[in-house]
């Protein structure tokens, strides 16, 4: 994958495999509805860092800006939820300890990505599995399959995406089952 | 932007967007440089782009451990070796499908090695990649150093700071974050600052091309974004060129060869580096025939095609397997 950058990397193997704890934070701070915006908002703010090379505990620095994000929110809102507030008062920004959740979480990665992938539209599905279970080129599943090489693009353009959604919504219900904020596992980070 | 944080930002349709990027740039039919701009327009384009890739990324596990899924300490080893070699481990596959258990048993080998200190013997062997003609692949060589082979290609490098980077045959992309790198060809040695460049080798010459970045060689001599410079003998001379220049030597990274007007002798040569029975003239006269258009590098049919359709050149297979072109 060529097309990946020095910044494309490090946030895939530093900021993205937590996104399952910041989905948590943001659904305590804001509320599940707007979760996935605040998420989205603070990867924006990763990407527009200086240096991200700098940056020591990726974790931790995108849940400060899932804190920061969440409580300008909540000032400019017309209507303020007063649970919402009195949450924001007591968290101060600290940093779970690495959660149990999530080693597990790693654990069955491969057998969600099968299930998700079973879950896809049929020719979708084939497509997928052709081309990154079988590892064939695009080219040879167009043969295979005797359809254009354009129309396998769309099949796992459309797979890919339904996939990383998918995973997603999987975080999201992650938090529901596994509540991260416990004030005794929490500890400063370094 | 601005600080505004629009409520209602449809995040799903930049994924949409992201997953169709990432399948065209993995079918090799994307326009790169309007994927890049697409790519800085925006921060969280450059966001949902990483998360689609971390996908893609993870998909590939499943080519390793379909049949095996590994637990306990052995799934950490193997999680290790997935992130440095999977990239490698691709590019083979893709080439040949065939060739997967071998891969797969090659794999776990690695994930071996690097659970048992295998990290020293990588740090100072000098790595290597390679392409067979047709051939094109895709790799990160170290960590903010990854590079594309063009067809019938040679290159070694180091991991270290600076990275050390040898071509000693054919073609190669290279793509330079983070600090900068040391390139050594048969026509000299140069100092590569992070940025994007194209290297080919001709001859006892080497046309290095600066998309993004500044190259130098060891007199100090500098050529920087845009430029084509041919280094002979350790010293880079400045080639002027127009503007269409950087999209016709960067298109063989799409699978592609972009013609603007050449002599057909040109076009053959181009077009002959990829394949394995060559392409020759048979009728002197047909040598000075303008060619233009864009053609795609793993089906000389198509070019074949065209030459018949627009000058009926007829094309015929030789006792020597060599395509032999003649007027009708």
């Amino acid at each position: 994958m060529s097309w990946l950058r020095d910044i494309d990397r490090w946030f895939m193997a530093e900021v993205l495999p937590h996104a399952a704890v910041y989905r948590a934070r943001a659904a305590r701070l804001c509320g599940p509805e707007e979760a996935e915006d605040l998420v989205q908002e603070a990867y924006a703010r990763v990407f527009q860092a200086p240096d991200h090379r700098a940056i020591l505990g990726p974790r931790s620095y995108v849940l400060t800006i899932v804190h920061n994000l969440a409580l300008e929110r909540l000032r400019r809102a017309s209507v303020v939820r007063i649970d919402m507030l009195a949450k924001l008062d007591h968290l101060e920004v600290r940093d779970a300890a690495p959660d149990a959740f999530a080693v597990a979480a790693g654990r069955s990665e491969m057998r969600q990505l099968l299930q998700l992938i079973d879950a896809l539209p049929p020719q979708c599905a084939r497509v997928l599995r052709m081309r990154k279970i079988q590892g064939m080129p695009p080219s040879a599943i167009a043969e295979a399959l005797s359809i254009s090489v354009s129309t396998v693009e769309k099949h796992i353009a459309k797979g890919l995406a339904l996939v990383t959604k998918a995973r997603r919504d999987h975080n999201a219900s992650v938090e529901e089952a596994c509540p991260v904020n416990t004030p005794s596992i929490s500890r400063t980070p370094a | 932007m601005s600080g505004e944080h629009p409520i209602h930002q449809p995040h799903s349709g930049l994924i949409d967007a992201a997953a169709s990027w990432l399948a065209a740039l993995d079918a090799g039919t994307a326009d790169l440089r309007a994927f890049e701009a697409w790519r800085e327009a925006d921060p969280r384009h450059a966001a949902a782009f990483a998360e689609v890739a971390s996908t893609w990324r993870d998909l590939d596990g499943l080519r390793l451990s379909r049949d095996d899924l590994p637990g306990g300490d052995a799934q950490a080893a193997h999680v290790e070796a997935r992130d440095v070699d999977v990239e490698a481990v691709e590019a083979e596959a893709v080439a040949s499908p065939e060739r997967r258990h071998f891969l797969r048993a090659a794999a776990s080998v690695g994930a071996v090695m690097l659970a048992g200190g295998g990290f020293a013997y990588r740090a100072n062997a000098r790595a290597s990649a390679s392409t067979k003609v047709g051939e094109r692949k895709s790799l990160v060589a170290a960590e903010g150093l990854s590079l594309d082979l063009n067809t019938d290609t040679l290159v070694y490098w180091r991991e270290g700071a600076p990275a050390r980077l040898w071509l000693e045959r054919g073609e190669i992309a290279i793509r330079l974050a983070g600090g900068g790198a040391e390139f050594t060809t048969p026509a000299g040695r140069f100092q590569l600052r992070s940025g994007t460049y194209n290297a080919r080798l001709r001859e006892a010459s080497c046309e290095l091309m600066v998309v993004d970045g500044a190259l130098s060689d060891t007199t100090g001599r500098q050529i920087t974004a845009g430029q084509v410079g041919l280094a002979t003998s350790g010293r880079i001379g400045l080639q002027q060129r127009d503007d269409s220049e950087l999209d016709r030597v960067t298109a063989w990274q799409s699978g592609t060869l972009v013609l603007t007007g050449q002599s057909l002798d040109y076009a053959l040569a181009e077009i002959n580096r990829y394949l394995p029975s060559k392409i020759v003239i048979g009728d002197p006269a047909l040598s000075r025939l303008r060619i233009g258009g864009t053609f795609a590098t793993d089906n000389p049919s198509e070019f074949l095609q065209a030459l018949q359709a627009s000058f009926g050149i007829r094309a015929a297979v030789s006792a020597s397997g060599a395509v032999v072109l003649t007027r009708t």
